[in-house]
């Protein structure tokens, strides 16, 4: 286990690099004019943008500039914003953003986990009866509609007949967390109850279950220790990835919602062309990735003995 | 008899206003702005945008600030003079004025220096990478001298400058710690309406010495030391900021909000909704929310839709007089045409835009309609007829609301025929193919340029011109003006200081500061002569009226001249001004409104409704605000 535990490591470094690499050297690919402003581009002349791109070192050679990038981040510097936050430290620009992403995110988890969870193993126990077609009418619906339109719904009677809070406050984070909180958990919910769901029904369809009944466990027996177990593992494999992926945020729900965490930062600062701060955001989300699949495969192993990470001597 | 009739005119819609004088006022104002305009520097030195401009002038006040009608009015200045018709100017400021830090906690005074320090950070092109210089740099002595010394300093020397060598240079003098002097490259008798933009503000000596440059740079609303009616308590990026009342304000006599709170949100339908929960104060409406309440008398703002007041720009159809083809060559059949003043004039009579500017105000289109270049309201002569009205008078145009009063299908179909035969002899064949790009994500946008291409058809018809709508990704400078891709752009212009050189000089011939031939028409570039000719003539007439500078009647005239002979040859065609509607409990009457500088958006003397205003209400105000200007 230590063995794969730091071979996994050391290609989760190699996958880190690389990626922070191909995006360092793709930005740099651009015409030096996305550095400006609009404004900038019109008020200033040549020699003045020439000047302020020498003295940011922008126009050495990306490869020169690669090398300061990573001499800079050995020393835990990952710069500075150029536009999300002029002249802020992007650490700082970042630091208060994940916690907000990661609390809402995780709530919705939580939420949409338990509920998902239940909802499946009852539609699968209850496989054709009325409470399945409300669930696959629940799940079919979330997954139709465009989510801007039931982002709308739930705005419109969440703040209307319930009197929540549009958008969210810091200075009212409970009750104004509610609506994002629920955006966030309708649709994954939706994706625990269909998975949930379909992994039952192909356990119960299995011969071992046949033969646990036949043998005469009880419904409930069979349904929880040996039926639920074996439909969690594919499930619990994403699990850990998508717990450290809630510190991402959500693009959409962020932006409905003026939640002020990490989602919307990525696409603000391509669109504005922040080089430093899209470095650290890549940096940060390829990070999660890996460390999420890697979890991930180790949490499978922990509910299922028969999954080895290692092969074993002998074996086919 | 008349001023008794005006009086009792007066009385009649204050006692008609009585009702909402009555109405509970709002004390804690909270408003929005959209996600995409998030401030993004807290440096107002530094700031060239509305969206930080607007919140920043409630925190840092200026020398000279203006009043609801656009006057000049005191700001950290008490009086201010000039001896020499303009060349030196000296401002008095207000003595006892204190820098606060965002808890309101005091940490110095407002002194002359501060705007000395203000003015060095501006023009050190270190510091704030040329921002906001151009003004300052074409005005006074030494500034452009001294801005250039500091863009071949070392980036560390020029950051580490103090005032010793700036003083040397630059046309300022602090004469002691309440007055402050600026000497003038020549007489320029609107100088003091600078005095209402950022590029003069000041900054203290001592903030500076605290943070140091760098840290002046990335300053922040917790770092920020404030002078003005609002100190910024809360700031959380993309969700929302607070501004709370300064209680060491200056000026005691002012109405402000106990608290003025932004949302930002992601788009206007969000606002709308927070407006019906009562979340919002106030809310523009976009075409699709104004559309519904409007078509439905029984919607619950129907009688609460206000026409808002005309914003300070003033659009208009730049022509490209050297154009290119996609493969970078010119495009000859175009230049061709543009430089034929029949074919420009067919378009400025030929074309009723009526339906154009239904896409800026879907209610009343008429009430946008711009004939001039310049944007009413700048400046008046001394028998109070606004330089517009001048203009106006020299054209012959009058605006209308039943009609588009310059359309005159005749003689476009003249000029039209006139150009064909013309042009026709040159070789050139028609249809004119004309390029015309809109962002391509931007549906509005490419459902106005519909509505454009279909005026050109009804107008011009297709057997003369064909616009092709066109788009671009991201940039419009980037991949459409620096290739020269258009044929004609339709932009804005909202002047920074009370003048009409600031509008006149960015169309003159051959001069390196007139940002619309440099950036968008490209003039400079063009080879027809007698277009050439027109433009060097509008030039010497810009320049004959910008060298009056002992009497300011005269010198207005003299640019509406020069403006009326731009408008009559179409060298630029005059579309619209911008006026959106609304929902709101502010009567923007109450507001500053001046047609330059950064005042516009103080959140001061507001007059208020918790209910919201009615139609009727503003119809009112509107009446009583043109009687009191009278």
């Amino acid at each position: 286990m230590l063995l794969y535990t730091m071979k996994r490591l050391l290609q989760s470094i190699v996958t880190v690099l690389l990626v922070v690499t191909i995006v360092f050297l793709l930005l740099r690919l651009l015409p030096t004019d996305y550095y400006f402003t609009e404004e900038q581009l019109i008020k200033l002349t040549d020699q003045q943008r020439h000047d302020q791109l020498a003295a940011a070192g922008l126009l050495d050679s990306p490869f020169v500039q690669l090398f300061r990038f990573y001499e800079d981040l050995a020393n835990l510097d990952l710069g500075t914003s150029r536009r999300i936050q002029h002249g802020v430290p992007v650490t700082q620009v970042i630091g208060g953003k994940f916690l907000v992403s990661m609390r809402l995110g995780l709530i919705s988890l939580a939420i949409s986990l338990f509920l998902g969870v239940v909802m499946g193993v009852l539609q699968a126990r209850y496989k054709d009866k009325f409470g399945d077609h409300v669930g696959t009418a629940y799940t079919v619906f979330v997954n139709a509609v465009p989510t801007l339109i039931t982002y709308s719904l739930v705005l419109v009677l969440g703040a209307r007949l319930f009197k929540l809070p549009s958008m969210y406050s810091v200075r009212n984070v409970a009750r104004s967390s509610i609506l994002p909180v629920v955006c966030l958990s309708l649709t994954s919910t939706a994706g625990y109850m269909l998975w949930t769901r379909r992994y039952m029904v192909d356990e119960l369809n299995k011969d071992y279950i046949k033969l646990a009944r036949l043998k005469g466990l009880s419904s409930r027996k069979v349904m929880y220790r040996h039926v639920l177990r074996n439909a969690f593992v594919p499930l619990a494999q994403y699990l850990p990835y998508s717990m450290l992926l809630t510190i991402g945020g959500s693009l959409l729900v962020e932006r409905f919602f003026s939640v002020p965490g990490m989602g919307t930062l990525l696409t603000d600062a391509i669109s504005r062309y922040d080089t430093s701060i899209v470095q650290a955001v890549v940096i940060l989300y390829a990070s999660l990735g890996v460390l999420g699949v890697f979890l991930g495969d180790v949490l499978m192993t922990l509910i299922d003995p028969r999954i080895r990470l290692i092969s074993k001597g002998n074996t086919r | 008899m008349k001023r008794i009739f005006a009086l009792l005119l007066t009385l009649a819609m204050m006692l008609s206003l009585a009702g909402t004088a009555f109405a509970e006022p709002i004390t804690d104002f909270v408003t929005y702005q959209t996600t995409a305009n998030e401030m993004e520097t807290f440096n107002i030195l530094y700031s060239q945008y509305a969206k930080e401009l607007d919140v920043l002038t409630n925190c840092i006040d200026g020398l000279l600030s203006n009043d609801n009608y656009g006057n000049l009015v005191p700001g950290l200045a008490e009086t201010w003079e000039t001896l020499d018709g303009g060349l030196t100017w000296t401002f008095n400021l207000r003595k006892g004025v204190k820098w606060v830090d965002y808890q309101a906690n005091e940490k110095a005074e407002v002194v002359a220096e501060d705007f000395l320090w203000g003015l060095e950070w501006v023009l050190n092109e270190k510091k704030n990478l040329a921002a906001n210089m151009s003004m300052p740099s074409e005005m006074l002595v030494g500034a452009q001298e001294y801005f250039d010394y500091t863009k071949e300093l070392p980036e560390a020397d020029a950051l580490a400058l103090g005032l010793e060598k700036f003083q040397e240079m630059v046309g300022i003098k602090a004469v002691d710690d309440y007055t402050l002097v600026f000497t003038c490259k020549a007489p320029m008798p609107y100088f003091a309406t600078l005095g209402s933009y950022n590029c003069l503000y000041p900054v203290s000596g001592k903030l500076l010495a605290e943070l140091g440059a760098e840290g002046m740079k990335a300053v922040f609303y917790d770092t920020l030391w404030y002078n003005g009616p609002y100190t910024m308590t809360t700031y959380v990026q993309n969700n929302e900021k607070v501004l709370t009342k300064n209680p060491t304000y200056w000026n005691k006599d002012i109405q402000t909000f106990n608290t003025v709170t932004v949302k930002m949100v992601d788009s206007v339908d969000v606002a709308f909704q927070m407006y019906q929960t009562g979340e919002l104060d106030n809310v523009t409406l976009n075409e699709a929310n104004l559309q519904t309440i409007y078509r439905s008398p029984s919607h619950e703002f129907h009688n609460h839709l206000n026409e808002a007041r005309p914003t300070k720009y003033s659009y208009q159809i730049h022509l490209v007089y050297d154009k290119k083809l996609e493969d970078g060559s010119p495009d000859v059949a175009w230049n061709t045409a543009i430089a034929n003043e029949a074919f420009r004039l067919s378009w400025y009579y030929g074309m009723d835009f009526t339906n154009y500017l239904g896409r800026v105000n879907a209610i009343n289109p008429l009430n946008c309609t711009n004939y001039c270049y310049t944007a009413a309201n700048l400046v008046a002569t001394s028998d109070g007829k606004d330089y517009v009205q001048h203009v106006m008078d020299l054209i012959g145009l009058q605006p209308s609301s039943e009609t588009y009063t310059r359309f005159d299908a005749e003689k476009g179909a003249a000029y039209k025929q006139q150009a064909m035969e013309e042009l026709s002899a040159k070789g050139v064949t028609f249809p004119i193919q004309m390029d015309y790009y809109v962002q391509g994500s931007n549906q509005s946008a490419l459902d106005t340029a519909q509505v454009l291409k279909q005026t050109f058809i009804d107008c011009l018809g297709e057997d003369y011109v064909v616009m092709n709508i066109k788009t671009f990704v991201n940039s419009l400078i980037k991949e459409v003006r620096a290739p020269q891709l258009a044929s004609f752009y339709i932009n804005g212009w909202g002047a920074d200081y009370g003048d009409p050189i600031n509008y006149l000089g960015q169309e003159t011939y051959g001069k390196d500061n007139a940002f619309y031939s440099r950036a968008y028409s490209k003039i400079d570039l063009a080879t027809d002569e007698d277009l050439i000719a027109q433009y060097k003539e509008f030039t010497a007439l810009v320049d004959a009226a910008a060298a009056i500078n002992d009497d300011l009647d005269a010198r207005y005239k003299a640019f509406a001249v020069a403006e009326a002979y731009m408008i009559e040859h179409a060298l630029v065609i005059p579309l619209y001004v911008n006026i959106s509607w609304q929902l709101t409990g502010v009567n923007d009457y109450s507001k500053i409104f001046a047609a330059y500088g950064i005042q516009n958006n103080r959140y001061i003397n507001w007059e208020t409704n918790k209910q919201g205003y009615t139609t009727e209400d503003y119809v009112n105000f509107a009446k009583v605000y043109e009687e009191n200007r009278k």
